[in-house]
């Protein structure tokens, strides 16, 4: 069931409605388990997508989440840095292996990568236990208990595509399960965000992608010399449709998508993060990461940058500096790795790492060369402003020409764009 | 407090390279010239060492929230010092 269908946008506002009715935090909570596990039923391969099935990956499922909370329980008891690593290294081999990189093909045999198991939401499981192993360990998880955790990994309103929300964050609702949507004013807003995050995915969206499949397909067509009469100019104005639309596709479509969940949500009481900030309008890589999908950039600058920066100031701080663009491109690199297991995102992550690395680069440079003060100013001038977010914009639809798994087509139409040019 | 404040300005003003840097507990990161992730970290591991405190990651994320300022970075450092109320 889409987020976006009438049955879904229904049931929502129906058990939104009469959620509060229930007596006390017990019978809410019961409830709202009761949904967790109808939504991972849901989500859990049928007979209809085999060789995937149920139980296998039920049973991974089940492994993947327990392990995760004894170790989170053990390392609260005892922290140990290298049952913390051990672990770790563990969980994202299994990660790999579950989700059938590609490149893990080249290391492991294929009757171990070919496999039943099919997880969806397991990449955002994936964020949110670590995230509760290392806040576990560093005794920042109070009354972490397992049917806690439990809910948390598989709520229904981040279990899919996320936002990921914070332990911490959650912990809230499930302690004191209460309405947050203070009068009529508020509720209206809330059901008007479900509704315009339907348009959005399901409309403009949708729009989008059909206006990209259109551009794309004309465009490998006239690379495998099936569409000769099509004359330069129009090469290029299917060429900026491919460019810009697929941007505009991924943003209507998930931040649709998240408009409908944390608006849900909130009908429940339960406060998920934001996670779009008009990112197209970002004036560097750096920026447009704190904008778009923030709670994945956020989640990858405290677990990944972070430890990595801080070790580094903290042992050898004058290697600091240097290496923090290292680690702002690994980071970036990762992250866009993450996002599929084809080497297409290979691609994507080195193009959003070298975006994120040249932003640092170019800021040590004008505060080297201007100072602060001058470093100030230019971040205040219009112009560059202007001339900085058309750039960005244009750089971040460039990355996106490598987010659809089908490469083949996205190098057919650069190869149109250069014979045309 | 007072003590933690006047301590932690210190901290601030040889981080961030500015002498007229005056702490309020209503400041944010974007009150402060160059106070980016990298600025963030130099600052906490500065703040750790001068008063031998440890931050865990929870902590130095939660203090780059959008309601986050430093009154709530000194209450931290406080409480960790045992000062706190």
């Amino acid at each position: 069931m889409s987020v976006a269908s009438i049955e879904f946008i229904f049931l929502l506002l129906v058990c939104g409605a009469f959620f509060f009715h229930l007596p006390g935090r017990g019978p809410r909570l019961a409830a709202f388990s009761v949904a967790n596990a109808l939504a991972l039923w849901s989500l859990l391969p049928g007979e209809a997508q085999a060789p995937k099935s149920f139980w296998p990956s039920l049973a991974a499922l089940a492994v993947f989440l327990v392990s995760g909370y004894v170790v989170a329980m053990a390392l609260r008891r005892r922290p140990s840095g290298w049952l913390l690593s051990g672990y770790l290294l563990a969980l994202v081999a299994a990660f790999l292996v579950l989700k059938e990189y590609e490149y893990v093909q080249w290391a492991l045999p294929m009757s171990l990568i070919k496999h039943p198991i099919g997880i969806i939401g397991l990449s955002y499981m994936l964020f949110r236990q670590i995230h509760f192993i290392v806040d576990a360990m560093q005794d920042q998880i109070e009354g972490g208990t397992f049917c806690a955790y439990l809910n948390y990994q598989l709520n229904l309103f981040g279990i899919l595509s996320g936002p990921i929300q914070r332990f911490q964050d959650f912990h809230e609702f499930w302690q004191n399960p209460q309405p947050i949507i203070a009068d009529r004013h508020e509720l209206l807003k809330t059901i008007l965000r479900i509704n315009w995050g339907v348009l959005k995915l399901a409309g403009i969206g949708t729009a989008c992608f059909y206006a990209y499949t259109l551009s794309s397909s004309t465009l490998d067509q006239v690379s495998r010399g099936f569409l000769v009469q099509l004359s330069a100019p129009k090469k290029l104005i299917y060429f900026a449709i491919m460019f810009y639309s697929f941007p505009a596709y991924l943003y209507f479509n998930f931040s649709g998508y998240c408009d409908i969940v944390i608006a849900g949500a909130r009908l429940f009481g339960i406060r998920m993060p934001e996670n779009f900030d008009q990112p197209y309008l970002a004036r560097n890589m750096i920026d447009y990461w704190n904008r778009f999908h923030r709670t994945l950039s956020h989640w990858i600058r405290d677990y990944i940058f972070m430890p990595l920066y801080k070790g580094t100031v903290e042992r050898t701080p004058n290697l600091a500096e240097p290496l923090s663009i290292v680690f702002m491109f690994l980071a970036l690199f990762l992250a866009g790795v993450w996002h599929g297991s084809t080497i297409n995102w290979v691609v994507f992550g080195i193009l959003n790492g070298i975006g994120v690395g040249a932003v640092k680069l170019w800021e040590l440079a004008i505060i080297r060369a201007r100072g602060r003060k001058g470093h100030k100013e230019y971040l205040k001038n219009p112009q560059i402003r202007a001339a900085a977010i058309f750039v960005n914009l244009n750089f971040a639809c460039l990355t996106y020409l490598f987010f659809p798994t089908d490469m083949v087509k996205t190098l057919h139409a650069i190869e149109v764009l250069f014979r045309s040019a | 407090m007072d003590e933690i404040r006047t301590e932690a300005q210190q901290v601030f003003r040889d981080v961030f390279g500015d002498d007229d840097i005056v702490l309020r507990d209503e400041m944010t990161a974007e009150d402060v010239d160059g106070w980016d992730s990298t600025a963030h970290i130099n600052l906490i591991v500065a703040l750790e060492k001068h008063f031998k405190v440890k931050f865990a990651m929870a902590e130095i994320s939660r203090m780059k929230d959008e309601d986050q300022n430093v009154g709530g970075l000194l209450r931290l450092i406080a409480k960790k010092l045992g000062k706190a109320g």
